[in-house]
């Protein structure tokens, strides 16, 4: 059975993490999920927060009408826009003030009609509830053998109240989708604990510093590689980790793989076709 | 920046404004949120505030200033743009309060006020009123230090907001939009 589903991509995963759209693009077709490119889409607001709430929530429900109209419920791989659709979906139902402002005035300027009825997923309820465990199981053809941390990334799981992915406290559904590829792995004390991401804007020493202290523990612990869901953890977790381990003065060279790239791996695909060429972690030192 | 142990040096000559709280849960209300009045100082938000050991924010204290009235000084004081956005504290809270909510609406009034962005908020808000997405396409090495683009990669074009001029005038007006509620 193939599930049709619209790609949000928002703003960092299609300028920078390419590793996380290419293992998206390459491994969903193989698990029944059609993947369909929408026009006209924009950054969903959820960097913007600090700067005009109003405007968060305006770029969400604009995001979410334009796959609306095109009958398509949306996929967003990035938590950051994930849950500022959520809760862009819950404001609208019940704030009438909003709804005016925002649905009534601002879309309708655009030729845009929201209704608010369409699905929104993320990577992970995607991969282990709508394809499921046992479709999943019934793909891995080289069981991964390594043992693995799981990093789920702050808006994944937090908050409750807006509708995430997977629990606030004690998240397990990357773990299962982990050992159902063939890897280990186990809790760490750490597991919950920020990677700084969203810091880089404001505070750049201070986010590499949390990625740093993130990748130590992991690597103390003695994991093989850690998994992430997140483009955000994928800048400083991967892409700086020689910058984040001088900030904390550790040698650090721990592989980091997005979960999709984890999965096609599993699937026998090959790793230049998941992005895994462009990773700045030493993942070569698995594959 | 001002840390968060020289606000009470700016409370020796500060006067608590209720007027500011009431507009701050009016706000608060549209969003859905409880006003951080009812928040009893347990300091579990603190305790687990991913910003707290390097950058010395501490949520109860800022709720605690919050609901006494001093929200010019802790708007003033620059501590809120610490906070990364977790969202443990909300998490957490036995009243149901979001400090993380409560800090993003202070920034909103920050913003609003003139004063200059701190950060990259600037030029990422230039992109995207301009592009549609706070940052460009940006080119990546691979291991043989090879560069890369979304074509070389095989990567379909991302096609942003077809009308751009209409796009970023009903951006460019948000900066007088407020979420209201008084």
């Amino acid at each position: 059975m193939t599930k049709k589903i619209g790609l949000y991509p928002g703003c960092v995963i299609p300028t920078e993490q390419y590793g996380y759209e290419m293992s998206i693009r390459k491994i969903m077709p193989e698990l029944g999920v059609e993947l369909v490119d929408v026009e006209n889409i924009s950054c969903c607001g959820a960097p913007f927060k600090s700067i005009n709430l109003v405007m968060q929530t305006y770029l969400s429900a604009r995001n979410m009408a334009i796959f609306e109209m095109e009958d398509l419920d949306i996929f967003a791989p990035c938590p950051q826009c994930h849950l500022s659709l959520t809760e862009t979906k819950q404001r609208l139902e019940s704030s009438g003030e909003l709804r005016e402002k925002i649905v009534s005035r601002l879309l309708e300027e655009e030729g845009l009609e929201y209704k608010g009825a369409l699905k929104i997923y993320h990577t992970l309820d995607l991969l282990h509830d709508l394809v499921g465990i046992d479709v999943l199981k019934g793909k891995v053809n080289k069981p991964l053998g390594w043992n693995i941390a799981c990093h789920y990334g702050c808006h994944t799981i937090r908050y409750t109240g807006a509708d995430r992915p997977d629990s606030a406290e004690h998240p397990m559904k990357m773990e299962s989708i982990i050992t159902t590829l063939g890897g280990t792995t186990s809790d760490y004390s750490e597991k919950l604990n920020c990677c700084g991401g969203p810091l880089m804007t404001t505070h750049k020493d201070s986010a590499l510093t949390k990625a740093g202290e993130k990748l130590k523990a992991v690597q103390e612990r003695g994991f093989d590689a850690l998994a992430i869901v997140c483009p955000l953890g994928g800048r400083v977790l991967d892409s700086k980790q020689e910058r984040a381990a001088g900030m904390v003065g550790e040698k650090l060279d721990l592989p980091v793989f997005y979960l999709t790239q984890l999965v096609g791996l599993s699937m026998g695909m090959e790793p230049e076709s998941l992005g895994l060429n462009l990773n700045k972690s030493p993942v070569s030192k698995l594959i | 920046m001002t840390e968060i142990s020289s606000i009470t040096d700016l409370f020796n000559m500060s006067k608590p404004e209720s007027s500011d709280i009431r507009r701050l849960e009016g706000e608060l209300k549209v969003l859905g949120l409880s006003s951080p009045n009812i928040c009893f100082q347990c300091s579990k938000c603190t305790s687990g505030c991913e910003a707290m050991k390097l950058l010395e924010l501490q949520p109860h204290s800022v709720m605690a200033s919050t609901k006494a009235g001093f929200i010019q000084e802790i708007i003033d004081s620059e501590v809120i743009w610490t906070c990364v956005g977790c969202y443990k504290c909300k998490e957490r809270c036995p009243q149901e309060v979001s400090p993380v909510e409560v800090m993003y609406v202070l920034k909103n009034w920050y913003v609003a006020s003139g004063k200059p962005i701190p950060g990259d908020y600037q030029n990422m808000l230039q992109n995207m009123i301009t592009n549609g997405f706070m940052q460009g396409t940006m080119e990546v090495l691979d291991t043989e230090n090879r560069a890369h683009d979304r074509g070389s990669l095989g990567l379909p074009e991302i096609k942003g907001p077809k009308d751009t001029a209409k796009f970023a005038m009903i951006l460019s007006r948000m900066a007088v939009e407020r979420l209201g509620g008084e």
